[in-house]
C-alpha cells in the first residue's frame, strides 16, 4: 500500500519512527545513565555520564562491600599487625554486619523462590486441566470454561480484602513460613486462569489425529498426556512458565500487605520501594536496581517474543 | 471393567480439572461470596463481626472523598484508554509500513509492556524530579515554559496527567500488536481496488482500514477500561498520593484507621459499576 512519496515525506516517517523508539526506550536510557552516575552529575541532563561510576551496581551485588564499613584507622592496623589471616577475618566480620548494606540479593532470591514456584505449580495445574477442557467430553465442561475466562477478569484489588481475611483467619500470617506459603498460593490463583486458558488454546491446535493413533494402539489417556502431549506442546508450555512467571516477579499489592511485619521475606518490589524510602540520595542505587529486575524480565521476554505474540494478538495477556 | 470409553473419559475429565477448579472455586469465588457479606458487617480482626446492614454503604457514598476518587477514576481511565488506543493505532500503522530495521524495531518499542513496572516507575519519577529531572531542566532552563522548578507527581493535580502518559507508554505496545495483527490480516486488493477507484490515502484509510479495525479496537477499549479500572501498583508506585478508586479502598482497608467492611462495600460498588459498562458495552458496541 505503500507507494513513494517525495523526499521530505520520507524524512517525515523517518522522523515519527525515531519519536516512537525515543518515547519507549527513553526511560531505560534515563535509568542506566543515572546508575552509572556520581551524585554530582545526576543533575546534568546529559545522558553520559562524566564519569562512569559502577558503585551503585557494586553495593547492590554486595562486590566488595565487606571492607567498606571498616573505618580507615582499623584497615591500617591490621596492615601493621602481623596476624594470622584468620585473625583478620575475624576482626573484619565484627564490622560487617553493621554496614547497612541493602539486602537486595535476599530479595531477589526472595522473589525468585515465590515466582518460580508459584509459575511451575501453576503450569502443572494447567497443563492438566487445559487437557481436560480441550480433548475430553463430559458434563459441565463448558462452564468450566466460560468461568475461567470469567475469573480472569477480576483484578487484584477485588479480591485483596476477603483473601487477607481468609489468610489471617486460618493463621496463616502469624509465622514466615505461613505467610510464604499464602502469598505462593495467591500467586498460583492468578496465574492459572491465564495459564489453562493459553494452555487450552494450544491444546486445541494439536492435530487429533495423532492421539487418536496412539489410542487405538491401546495407550492410556495419562500416558498420551505424558508421551505425547507435553513433548509436542514444550515451547508453548514454556511459555506459559515464563508468562505465570512474569506476574509473580511483577506483583505488588498482595505483596505489600501479607509481608508488611516480615522485611526479611520483603519481594523485590517491596524492596526497591523500602530503598526509595528509606535514605536521601539514592537514585544511583535505586536505578541500578530497577535495571536489574528489568533485565531477565526483558531477556525471557525476548526469548519467548514468537510464542507470545502468538497469544497476545488473541487477546490473551493481561496488564 | 464394565464401564464405557465415554465414562472413563469423563472421570478422566473431572479428574485433570479437579484441582484447578477448587482452587478457582475457593479462592476466587469463595473471597468474592465472602466480600459480599462482610461488607454487610462491622468487621473486626479481633472482635466477632456485628451485622450493620447497609451501614458501611451509606458510609461509602456519604463521604465525599469517595465520589472524588470516583471522579479521578473516571478521568484516568478515559484519558488511558483513548489515548492507548490512539497512539497503538498511530504506532501499528507506521510499523506496517516497510522500512529498514523493521523487525529490531518492532520488538524494541515493545520493552515499556515487557518490563516490570516496578523497575520502570523509578526511572519516571526521576525524570520528572524537580531537582534532577530532566523534564524541569527543560521547562524551566531551556524553554523557559514555567519560572520555576517543581514537583509535578507531588502535586496531586498534576500527578493524575503523569499516571496517565505513564499507562499510556507502558501499555500502548498492547494496543499496537494486537491492531497490527489485524492490519496484517486486510486484503491489500482492497486497497488496489480503491486505488485504481481514485480513492484517497485519508478516504482508503476511512472506508478501508477503520471498518476493518473496529472490532479489534473494541475489544481493546474494553480490555484496557477493565483492567485499568482496576490498576492499582502503576499508580501507586509512581505517585503515592493520586487516588483513584482502587487506591482509595486499599487505604481505607490497610492504612491508618483500618475498616475491612467499609473496604468490602467499596470493593463491591467498584464491581458493580465495571459490571455495568461491561454488559452495557458488550450489548452496544461489541453487539453480542
Amino acid at each position: 500500500m505503500v507507494k513513494s512519496g517525495g523526499v521530505s515525506r520520507k524524512i517525515g516517517f523517518a522522523f515519527l519512527i525515531l519519536l516512537i523508539v525515543l518515547f519507549s526506550v527513553f526511560p531505560f536510557i534515563q535509568a542506566l545513565s543515572t546508575s552509572l552516575k556520581y551524585q554530582w552529575d545526576w543533575g546534568n541532563p546529559s545522558l553520559i555520564p562524566t564519569q562512569i561510576n559502577l558503585e551503585a551496581y557494586k553495593e547492590l551485588l554486595n562486590i566488595g562491600q565487606e571492607e567498606k564499613s571498616v573505618p580507615e584507622s582499623v584497615k591500617n592496623l591490621l596492615d601493621e599487625s602481623d596476624l594470622t589471616k584468620a585473625q583478620r577475618d575475624e576482626i573484619l566480620a565484627k564490622y560487617k554486619e553493621t554496614g547497612d548494606v541493602f539486602p537486595f540479593l535476599k530479595y531477589f532470591r526472595n522473589s525468585l523462590a515465590l515466582s518460580t514456584t508459584g509459575a511451575l505449580l501453576s503450569v502443572v495445574l494447567a497443563i492438566m486441566g487445559a487437557y481436560s477442557f480441550s480433548r475430553l467430553r463430559y458434563r459441565g465442561r463448558g462452564l468450566i470454561q466460560r468461568g475461567v475466562l470469567f475469573v480472569y477478569m477480576i483484578g487484584g484489588i477485588l479480591l485483596l480484602i476477603p483473601l487477607y481475611r481468609i489468610a489471617v483467619a486460618m493463621g496463616l500470617l502469624a509465622t514466615p513460613v505461613g505467610t510464604f506459603l499464602a502469598l505462593l498460593i495467591i500467586y498460583l490463583v492468578q496465574t492459572l486462569p491465564v495459564s489453562l486458558y493459553l494452555l487450552g488454546n494450544f491444546f486445541r491446535s494439536i492435530p487429533y489425529s495423532i492421539e487418536e493413533a496412539a489410542l487405538i494402539d491401546g495407550l492410556a489417556r495419562h500416558k498420551i498426556i505424558w508421551r505425547i502431549v507435553i513433548p509436542l506442546s514444550w515451547s508453548a508450555i514454556v511459555t506459559v512458565f515464563i508468562y505465570a512467571f512474569m506476574i509473580a516477579w511483577n506483583e505488588y499489592l498482595f505483596a505489600s500487605v501479607f509481608l508488611k511485619s516480615y522485611d526479611q521475606l520483603y519481594t523485590l518490589p517491596m524492596g526497591l520501594r523500602a530503598l526509595f524510602y528509606s535514605k536521601n540520595a539514592i537514585w544511583d542505587r535505586i536505578m541500578a536496581g530497577s535495571m536489574l529486575t528489568a533485565t531477565p524480565v526483558i531477556i525471557l521476554f525476548m526469548a519467548i517474543q514468537k510464542n507470545l505474540t502468538g497469544g497476545l494478538s488473541e487477546g490473551g495477556v493481561k496488564g | 471393567m464394565g464401564k464405557s470409553l465415554k465414562q472413563r473419559e469423563s472421570t478422566l475429565g473431572w479428574m485433570l480439572i479437579l484441582p484447578s477448579t477448587v482452587i478457582i472455586l475457593s479462592l476466587i469465588l469463595y473471597p468474592i461470596v465472602s466480600n459480599v457479606i462482610s461488607s454487610l458487617f462491622k468487621v473486626s480482626l479481633v472482635e466477632k463481626d456485628t451485622f450493620i446492614g447497609l451501614e458501611n454503604y451509606r458510609n461509602v457514598v456519604s463521604d465525599i472523598n469517595f465520589w472524588k476518587a470516583a471522579l479521578i477514576t473516571f478521568v484516568y481511565v478515559v484519558a488511558t484508554t483513548l489515548g492507548t488506543a490512539l497512539v497503538g493505532l498511530g504506532v501499528a500503522l507506521a510499523m506496517n509500513r516497510q522500512f529498514p530495521l523493521r523487525g529490531f524495531i518492532r520488538s524494541l518499542i515493545l520493552l515499556p509492556y515487557v518490563a516490570p513496572v516496578f523497575s520502570v516507575v523509578y526511572a519516571w519519577k526521576f525524570i520528572f524530579d524537580p531537582v534532577n529531572g530532566i523534564f524541569m531542566d527543560l521547562t524551566v532552563e531551556k524553554l523557559g515554559i514555567f519560572s520555576q522548578r517543581f514537583n509535578l507527581i507531588g502535586n496531586p493535580d498534576t500527578a493524575l496527567w503523569i499516571a496517565i502518559v505513564f499507562s499510556i507508554w507502558k501499555y500502548f505496545p498492547f494496543t499496537y500488536l494486537m491492531i497490527l495483527s489485524r492490519l496484517q490480516a486486510i486484503d491489500n486488493n482492497l486497497y488496489e481496488a480503491a486505488e485504481v477507484d481514485g480513492a484517497s490515502r485519508w478516504q482508503q484509510f476511512r472506508y478501508i482500514t477503520l471498518p476493518e479495525l473496529y472490532f479489534i479496537l473494541g475489544s481493546i477499549v474494553l480490555l484496557r477500561v477493565i483492567w485499568n479500572f482496576n490498576k492499582f501498583e502503576d499508580i501507586y508506585l509512581l505517585t503515592d498520593n493520586l487516588k483513584v478508586l482502587s487506591i482509595y479502598t486499599y487505604f481505607k482497608a490497610f492504612v491508618g484507621i483500618i475498616d475491612l467492611g467499609q473496604g468490602s462495600a467499596l470493593v463491591i460498588i467498584q464491581f458493580a459499576l465495571l459490571l455495568v459498562f461491561i454488559l452495557i458495552y458488550l450489548k452496544k458496541v461489541l453487539k453480542w
